[in-house]
């Protein structure tokens, strides 16, 4: 498996289908919400991304759908997915843990705001 | 026409950026997206939306030559490619030594290994006429770009399936060539078939590094088209080295009507039938067999059926890049007045570098994704 760090589209992209199989309208508005308007898919970006996860076996089609006269194909996270996911929030945990813990020894040690 | 439609078929038209397979695919999935995320009224995409797009078109057509995805032709061809070109350079190299050892002498094995086909004792004689180190580096330089040897390690390598130390033969012999060129000041652009063969190398090593399909050898190659393309190269090899004609003189139609006393001399001057048919000497048809011309028409029926399919006609267009690229490059070198050397040099030499920095490139991506299509499956060449 990959063990490159996931860039943070990629990693918004996975932790949108985390809870759940959805539509590319929906994981690009769920991006945007996460990220509290911070990253704003674009279609083009969206499916190129989603074409890499997919490749990589992260991702997979659920099902298609019509709403509306348009096609709408939902996508869900695959086990090795998943798993890449969690490591890569335990990767992240892990350095905003020695981040924060070092930033609060650089305040003690100049008696600054911890 | 509603405005709703007027903006998707503007979407659509945008759309058509993408490779055919990929709007096969996603298409009415991304319009769908487009058209939900749309403003009320909105007539033509937006800026953003337009360089969003086509980026990511030009993303994806990358990736799929590249790369590949799914079954697609570029991937198939990047794949042929890697495999069937040290077989034809082999090949080639093999009909050069033939035709032209068995007009002139085959030579030492010395001589074979600096590519001196049909000029025995070359190697030896260029020791005798110049300085050691002018000897030397000219003999090397030589093996690396005519001799038949850098190309049969390559054969032997991806047919081995051995596709990264193939990539990094391929990378070092223009490296090597480039260092002992640059060290003796030698002028790059125009050189004979030099720079064909370095791009060509560069190009090999960038594909090997490229396809997962080779790393399965011999396996991956799909042989009806490569021995078209094999007996193609060899008609070519034995068209520009003087064809077989030299070898195997055959009397004109006049010279055997002569001989068997049909036509005296003077009778005909060079004879009807070699008017009708060009033969004769220094007629049109001799000249035009001299050359190769029955060969090259073997090349082109070769071609044709070749080009049948999308995998075969896109091996073709890059077995003919290296090759256009040294044209270009020759081009150059007929400026008046001449570039300055080491423009030339510059010129010549750039083409190399991107390609070898294409190669690192591709080598630092991720394993699992070359050759692996959108859904994960093995890359399956076509046509």
């Amino acid at each position: 498996m990959n063990d490159r760090p996931l860039r943070e589209p990629t990693f918004l992209i996975l932790t949108a289908l985390a809870q759940g199989p959805q539509h590319g309208y929906g994981i690009m508005t769920d991006v945007e919400r996460m990220s509290d308007g911070r990253v704003r898919l674009r279609p083009g970006t969206l499916y190129a991304a989603l074409d890499r996860v997919v490749a990589d076996g992260l991702v997979e089609a659920d099902r298609e759908e019509v709403v509306n006269g348009r096609l709408r194909r939902y996508y869900r996270l695959t086990p090795p997915g998943s798993g890449r996911l969690a490591a890569e929030v335990d990767r992240l945990r892990q350095n905003a843990s020695v981040a924060a813990r070092r930033l609060r020894l650089g305040a003690q040690q100049t008696g600054g705001p911890a | 026409m509603s405005t709703a439609s007027g903006l998707e078929d503007r979407y659509r038209r945008l759309l058509r950026c993408y490779p055919a397979w990929y709007r096969r695919q996603h298409e009415e999935e991304i319009l769908g997206v487009l058209m939900t995320a749309a403003r009320p009224g909105q007539r033509r995409p937006g800026a953003r939306e337009f360089a969003d797009l086509l980026w990511s078109a030009l993303k994806i057509r990358a990736r799929t030559v590249l790369r590949g995805a799914g079954s697609q032709p570029w991937a198939g061809a990047v794949t042929q490619f890697a495999l069937v070109l040290p077989l034809l350079m082999v090949v080639l190299r093999v009909t050069e030594l033939c035709v032209r050892g068995a007009q002139y002498g085959f030579g030492s094995p010395a001589d074979i290994l600096i590519g001196a086909y049909g000029e025995p004792g070359a190697y030896t004689r260029s020791f005798q006429l110049n300085p050691f180190q002018v000897a030397l580096s000219g003999n090397v330089t030589d093996a690396l770009t005519a001799g038949p040897l850098p190309w049969l390690a390559l054969a032997v390598l991806v047919g081995l399936g051995l596709r990264r130390a193939a990539a990094a033969l391929a990378a070092c012999v223009p490296l090597a060539f480039l260092a002992i060129a640059l060290t003796n000041d030698y002028t790059l652009a125009g050189g004979p078939r030099t720079d064909g063969i370095l791009y060509a190398c560069a190009l090999e090593s960038l594909a090997l590094l490229a396809s997962a399909g080779t790393a399965g050898g011999w396996q991956a190659l799909r042989w009806r088209p490569a021995v078209l393309l094999a007996a193609g190269t060899t008609a070519l090899g034995v068209a520009v080295n003087g064809g077989f004609w030299r070898l195997f003189p055959v009397p004109t139609a006049v010279q055997r009507a002569r001989r068997l006393r049909l036509l005296g001399p003077g009778q005909i001057p060079h004879g009807f039938l070699d008017r009708l048919l060009g033969t004769g000497p220094g007629g049109l048809g001799d000249w035009l067999l001299a050359q190769g011309t029955l060969v090259a028409l073997i090349v082109v029926v070769i071609v044709v059926m070749l080009v049948s399919s999308p995998v075969n006609r896109r091996v073709l267009i890059l077995l003919a890049v290296p090759f256009a690229l040294e044209s270009v490059i020759y081009a150059c070198s007929l400026v008046n007045p001449p570039l300055p050397a080491a423009v030339g040099n510059a010129i010549a030499t750039l083409p190399l570098l991107v390609i070898l920095l294409a190669a690192i490139a591709v080598s630092r991506w991720p394993e699992r994704g070359a050759g692996a299509g959108p859904t994960g499956r093995p890359t399956t060449p076509d046509g």
